[in-house]
């Protein structure tokens, strides 16, 4: 063709398309480190595909996830939970609740409802199994519901530690299906902690530490709880309905009988 | 973006004499995967003057359409220059000057033939009263009126060619570039687009078109360029072609009898001429005269414009 | 300046008008049938769950209509101004090649964006019923359960809590981060597809070339961590190949970050803004590329 013309401007298009690409792919690298980074600090993490992930999801799911639909997909695999739910088939809805909390480790809705679907579902089903006449069976069979709910709370925990929904629901758990209040008051006092946690939580390791019958650490957690409270919000505590605070104190005061001097309430 | 690099072939300073001019102009069109190089045209030199409307011919494929794309920027030559009114033609400027009409045009299906010519005179920078009065006066030119609210999709081919010339025009430029104008087009929409091609020659713009069909060429062009595989094989005026040098015609309005014949063949024959060579024939219509004048006879029945559906 | 803003813009919104009087839109009809098929399929499930599937579906709705727009819409761009020959046309007028892409590309843009904004209003409306629906059924299990429940201040107090949850799931204003995210990222498939039909020859090819890239991105981050040295060992060839997808391909997956967001965890607004601001230059890098390989092209 026309050889008077330099190399490069024969190529040009190919030669600019180099010259920007080559400019722009160290800026990109650097960026996506970057915003990776971010990623990393908010505990976003990505769920690596690995062979066996892709054989439990099937051929279209994996695509699914592939193109960036992975919360559809956790979606679509949860609606089997709610199926061997209906269909009481344990173990499988087990399996599911592990995938999809492995799917999206973040989403809090598939922890708390895969925990108590274990630890209350599943356990009072075994507790009432018909098919089994052992009554010894049968409360064992209900404990492994509860330890696997317990499972799922605790790793929810590992994933989501500032969320305060996952410690409540591992004190509800301590409460309400093992009776282990101690344990209940440490989770509830946790859930106060979190951002964002319901106001009330701050009262239930108090209630806790009574319910185990331990009035000197109930008594040091309302203590802890009023002493707290400024000059103002403690009047307008005092005339509130259900005062908990003042009639919990006053009540735990004079059951343990303690000196006058060391009383909130001396009179 | 980019700063591309010009390379000048030639010198710059091309006269603007002319409204087109083009200098050793080559398209080659590489085929990769064949190795092979098409050479669409072959130094073309081409040199027309404002004001004149130049005919370009030549069967399919014979580098028409390339020279026009060339001629409007679309296409890079691979060798030589063209220059519209001096300025190279992927300018602003040039293009400002140029109105084209690409072969069989189809638009924007779905605006309506207003809104066509709005779109298109924004483009150009027309725009607010200038442009509807232009809009209006393109309508009449073209003869468009029961097409302005109706989109483009329920256009028919001769209404679609005309929406095209009127969007060729909308920023008033002084050359013209019209690939088959008439192409697919009635007998009668044909005959009104020649006759608007000699109305847009009487306003003074220079045009150039291209046809296969040599008769409507023969009654509009002032010149003409014959292309036959991607070069030029002939270029002139038709006076000055068409004519056959060695025989005269005489045109009568009456039918000479056997007798009268007789006698004029004697007077030539005194005057010098061989006998053997004078023939006496009856002019013939073309089919497309006749076709024109039946059609023109009853115009009711006819409207020249396309009625409703 | 201002004439060539304006020359994009015309036709910007004929491409636009283009798009809306052929009737596009009219998919996102089925996107509202999907929204509603949502709220009444899973009206069976847990409210938690409910909310958390409308979200999720809604979101990858809006993801996938507005995917099937920028992709169909932008791969038929050039190829059907060439059919059309209306390519001709506006290039013969004072426009220049580059003012033309971009005119192009804003019709998408603005197609996409009226897509978008639609989608989110349906997604908005679905969202809103299920909140209703959530508080009714709260309302009626608490009737259920304790008859005159209204005068104990406790379970007054738990009822409160459990509609604030539901509100606090449903009334979520990183939603509208959310929704961002998506549209940068359909934005970003959008200007590969341009890149790619400024040399394609036929739209299919620009089709099933920008879905393997997208396709692709999403993996991208593992081939860069992996190129990086962070992961598995490789061999020189494998390196050589994963560098070259991670210098090219964009990063599509950083964008699923709005899984995050959907699962209600936060997502702070300068990440987002970093987000968006890389799709933002990844889109003008595109579009330099586009205009390089248009300019050259042969029309």
């Amino acid at each position: 063709m026309n050889t008077t013309l330099p190399l490069w401007f024969r190529l040009r298009r190919a030669f600019f398309f180099a010259l920007l690409l080559g400019l722009w792919a160290p800026v990109k690298i650097v960026w996506e480190q970057h915003i990776a980074h971010e990623q990393d600090l908010l505990r976003y993490h990505d769920v690596p595909m690995t062979r066996e992930l892709r054989d439990e999801l099937g051929q279209g799911l994996t695509i699914g996830m592939l193109s960036g639909m992975r919360s559809v997909v956790a979606d679509l695999v949860w609606l089997n939970v709610t199926v061997a739910w209906e269909d009481e088939q344990w173990f499988k809805m087990e399996g599911y609740i592990n995938l999809c909390t492995s799917l999206q480790p973040r989403s809090i809705t598939f922890w708390d409802i895969g925990g108590w679907q274990l630890a209350w579902n599943a356990s009072v089903s075994a507790m009432y199994d018909r098919k089994q006449p052992d009554p010894m069976k049968r409360l064992k069979a209900s404990r492994f519901w509860i330890q696997k709910g317990l499972e799922v709370y605790l790793r929810g925990i590992e994933n989501n530690p500032e969320h305060f929904d996952m410690w409540a629901a591992t004190a509800r758990l301590y409460e309400q299906r093992l009776g282990d209040y101690e344990k209940a008051a440490y989770y509830y006092e946790q859930a106060s902690l979190r951002p964002d946690a319901l106001a009330f939580y701050e009262r239930f390791p108090a209630i806790m530490y009574g319910k185990a019958g331990d009035d000197q650490a109930a008594f040091a957690a309302w203590t802890r709880l009023w002493n707290r409270l400024t000059p103002e919000q403690r009047l307008e505590k005092q005339h509130q309905l259900g005062a908990w605070q003042y009639a919990a104190i006053r009540k735990l005061e004079d059951k343990l009988s303690i000196p006058k001097e060391k009383r909130v309430f001396p009179n | 973006m980019v700063a591309l690099m010009k390379i000048s072939v030639m010198d710059t300073s091309a006269s603007p004499a002319f409204a087109v001019e083009t200098i050793g102009l080559t398209k080659r069109y590489p085929l990769s995967w064949k190795r092979k190089i098409v050479l669409a045209l072959d130094h073309l030199d081409l040199q027309i003057r404002p004001g004149e409307v130049f005919g370009l011919l030549g069967p399919n494929g014979s580098g028409k359409s390339t020279t026009l794309k060339l001629l409007l920027g679309l296409a890079i030559p691979s060798e030589g220059e063209a220059r519209i009114f001096g300025l190279p033609p992927d300018s602003l400027e040039a293009r400002a000057r140029v109105g084209f009409l690409p072969e069989n045009p189809y638009f924007y299906a779905f605006l309506t033939g207003d809104e066509t010519l709005r779109f298109y005179g924004k483009l150009c920078g027309v725009t607010g009263a200038k442009l509807e009065k232009r809009i209006e006066e393109l309508i009449d030119l073209v003869g468009l009126q029961n097409g302005r609210e109706r989109p483009l999709r329920s256009y028919s081919k001769g209404m679609l060619q005309r929406i095209g010339l009127a969007q060729a025009l909308i920023h008033d430029p002084d050359l013209l570039f019209l690939d088959e104008p008439t192409a697919g087009v009635d007998p009668l929409g044909s005959s009104q687009i020649r006759d608007l091609i000699l109305r847009l020659k009487k306003m003074g713009k220079t045009v150039v078109f291209s046809s296969h069909l040599l008769e409507q060429v023969q009654e509009v062009a002032d010149r003409v360029a014959i292309f036959s595989l991607g070069k030029k094989a002939l270029e002139g005026s038709l006076e000055a072609m068409l004519v056959e040098n060695q025989s005269t015609q005489i045109n009568l309005p009456a039918e000479l009898s056997a007798e009268q014949q007789e006698r004029v063949r004697q007077l030539l024959v005194q005057a010098g001429v061989g006998a053997a060579e004078i023939r006496f024939t009856r002019p013939h219509l073309s089919l497309e005269q006749l076709y024109l004048r039946t059609i023109q006879k009853a115009p009711d029945a006819n409207p020249p414009t396309h009625p409703r559906p | 300046m201002i004439s060539s803003l304006k020359r994009i813009i015309a036709i910007g919104r004929n491409t636009l008008t283009e798009a809306v009087r052929q009737r596009v839109l009219s998919v996102l009809l089925i996107f509202g049938l999907v929204m509603v098929a949502c709220s009444v399929f899973f009206s069976k499930l847990l409210i938690d769950e409910q909310i958390k599937f409308v979200k999720d579906f809604g979101c990858g709705a809006i993801g996938l209509f507005g995917f099937a727009i920028a992709l169909l819409s932008t791969a038929q761009l050039i190829p059907q101004e060439l059919h059309n020959r209306t390519i001709y046309t506006i290039l013969a007028k004072p426009v220049r090649r580059v003012e033309f892409l971009l005119g192009k590309f804003l019709g998408v843009v603005l197609l996409l964006s009226l897509s978008v904004m639609l989608m989110s209003i349906a997604f908005a409306g679905a969202l809103y019923w299920q909140e209703w629906q959530g508080i009714d059924s709260t309302q009626i299990g608490y009737d259920q359960r304790t008859p005159h429940w209204q005068s104990s201040p406790d379970m007054v107090n738990m009822y409160q809590r459990d509609i604030l949850e539901i509100e606090n799931q449903v009334r979520d204003p990183q939603l509208i981060e959310a929704i961002l995210l998506i549209f940068a990222k359909l934005v970003m498939t959008s200007g590969i597809a341009l890149l790619i039909s400024t040399f394609a020859t036929s739209s299919i090819f620009t089709i099933v070339t920008t879905f393997m890239i997208y396709l692709i991105g999403h993996m991208e981050t593992v081939a860069r961590q992996v190129w990086l040295g962070r992961g598995a060992e490789t061999t020189l060839y494998q390196s050589g190949f994963l560098g070259i997808l991670s210098l090219l391909i964009p990063d599509m997956n950083s964008f699923t970050i709005v899984d995050e967001i959907l699962a209600g965890n936060r997502v702070p607004w300068a990440h987002t803004f970093n987000l968006l601001g890389y799709a933002g230059v990844y889109l003008i890098v595109l579009l330099a590329l586009s205009e390089i390989s248009f300019r050259y092209r042969e029309l």
